[in-house]
């Protein structure tokens, strides 16, 4: 096994080859980073007119919690094929990109909401009353009182669902976008070992996401020392049982 | 173009079928996993210090990358070195290994939550680490643990659809085939969706009542 790869190495690890790889990773964090950042915001939004001192009108808040359970129980693979196949049908000339990074926002929208939900709950209910006995409007009493305190409860679980997403992303190869992924498929079927092709690739996405994943740690030791941000760590948040 | 939904619904009990076999993967996986995990937990917690080091390198390594590209690695590098692995048992593996990394990890926290005093009591009265691991640590691991580890189950329900990706003729592997025939495809996929949808839906509302009934405790929303 060894021997093998160490025969293999130098014809793999040539410098076409790593530009090859280099831009396949990029693509895989371009694709999960933009469709996160676009999901939080939608999640936000999605969450926050979940709140019935913000949205007054009941059947939006019904609709918001419809969104959310939709798209946390449909497996990523079913999600990216709907939209893949709708935009076809829509007609619009959308591009594998423009499709994964939809797939991925749309996804991450019902997680974030899920997430700023618990966080806006987090806050004491007594917090909001005061905010609105004061006359302070809806999204002023939500912007200075309940989410200074609510967004310690948001953040930790937010890179770790980042982090879930550059995996997910890997499904995205099926729709035939360059990722690492696909990337590895494509040198396997030039004749590269399946071996030396998904073992680099598995460590390039190890590299990634530990990456992430200490700068989540980091963040949240150094932001969110000694408050309650850490009593949500048995229950995953977002859970969907 | 427009939406026509009645050629689809003769998919239905085909689709019912693949949801089946969906379900039985999921849970033979997780059933392993958890194993896994309560293994991967104890020698965590009682093993020596190389043995700690690996449990930690497992966890690291597969919570870390994703659980598509570990089975493509199980099925076609395996095959190099002469194991050659069905589709099934290729995805059974995998899920199993993948979710076995988590589970560790989720019971390693309930490792740590069993209080010192129930630990001494029980090697007061001559456990074994088994015994103690069994009989004291595991009913405790679950029940303070209920609503995480029912969470991984459904996560795992939908993790089956990459099955389809190696040729399993699950729920979303049929949806693919007749994607393939009738070129339907939004209407395909969006009763796949909705049987997912209902899938999980119903697994969760049987494991919120199975937690109420054993523990007497809310396993979420």
């Amino acid at each position: 096994m060894l021997s093998q790869l160490l025969a293999e190495a130098p014809r793999f690890f040539t410098y076409y080859n790593l530009v090859f790889l280099g831009q396949a990773a990029l693509n895989t964090l371009l694709v999960s980073l933009v469709g996160c950042l676009v999901g939080y915001l939608a999640g936000f939004l999605v969450a926050t007119a979940r709140l019935p001192q913000v949205m007054p009108w009941s059947p939006v808040r019904g609709a918001m919690l419809l969104w959310t359970e939709t798209f946390r129980r449909i497996p990523f693979l079913v999600l990216l094929m709907l939209v893949f196949f709708g935009f076809q049908l829509s007609g619009a000339q959308a591009s594998l990109f423009t499709t994964a990074v939809t797939a991925v926002a749309l996804r991450m929208s019902a997680l974030a909401a899920e997430n700023v939900r618990a966080g806006y709950e987090s806050v004491n209910p007594r917090q909001w009353e005061a905010a609105l006995t004061m006359n302070l409007a809806p999204l002023s009493a939500l912007f200075r009182i309940v989410l200074p305190q609510a967004w310690r409860v948001i953040l930790p679980p937010s890179t770790i669902h980042t982090v879930s997403m550059i995996k997910e992303t890997s499904l995205v190869s099926q729709i035939g976008f360059l990722e690492l992924t696909f990337a590895a498929r494509m040198l396997n079927q030039r004749g590269f070992s399946a071996l030396i092709c998904f073992g680099t690739v598995l460590v390039l996405y190890f590299l990634i996401s530990w990456s992430f994943a200490q700068v989540g740690h980091y963040a949240e030791r150094r932001l969110v020392h000694g408050t309650r941000a850490g009593q949500g760590t048995l229950r995953p948040v977002g859970s969907i049982a | 173009m427009q939406l026509q939904f009645g050629q689809v619904l003769a998919y239905v009990p085909d689709f019912l079928a693949g949801a089946c076999l969906a379900l039985a993967i999921a849970f033979v996986a997780f059933v392993i996993g958890l194993t896994i995990g309560l293994l991967g937990a104890s020698l965590h917690q009682f093993g020596p210090r190389p043995v700690r080091l690996a449990v930690r390198a497992y966890v690291s390594f597969f919570t870390n990358t994703p659980q598509l590209v570990q089975i493509f690695f199980l099925f076609f590098a395996l095959p190099e070195f002469g194991v050659t692995l069905s589709p099934v048992q290729a995805v059974l593996i995998g899920m199993s290994v993948n979710a076995g990394a988590y589970l560790t990890e989720i019971q390693r926290a309930g490792f740590q939550s069993v209080r010192q005093a129930e630990i001494d009591a029980a090697v007061t009265l001559g456990f074994s680490r088994v015994q103690l691991v069994w009989h004291v640590i595991a009913p405790h691991v679950v029940k303070a643990l209920y609503p995480a580890l029912s969470n991984q189950y459904i996560i795992m329900t939908l993790g089956t659809s990459m099955a389809a990706i190696f040729g399993v003729e699950e729920l979303t592997g049929r949806a693919l085939n007749a994607n393939a025939i009738s070129f339907r495809s939004i209407e395909i996929f969006s009763l796949a969706a909705l049987i997912y949808i209902g899938m999980t839906i119903v697994a969760s509302g049987i494991l919120f009542g199975l937690g109420r009934w054993l523990f007497r405790i809310r396993a979420g929303a």
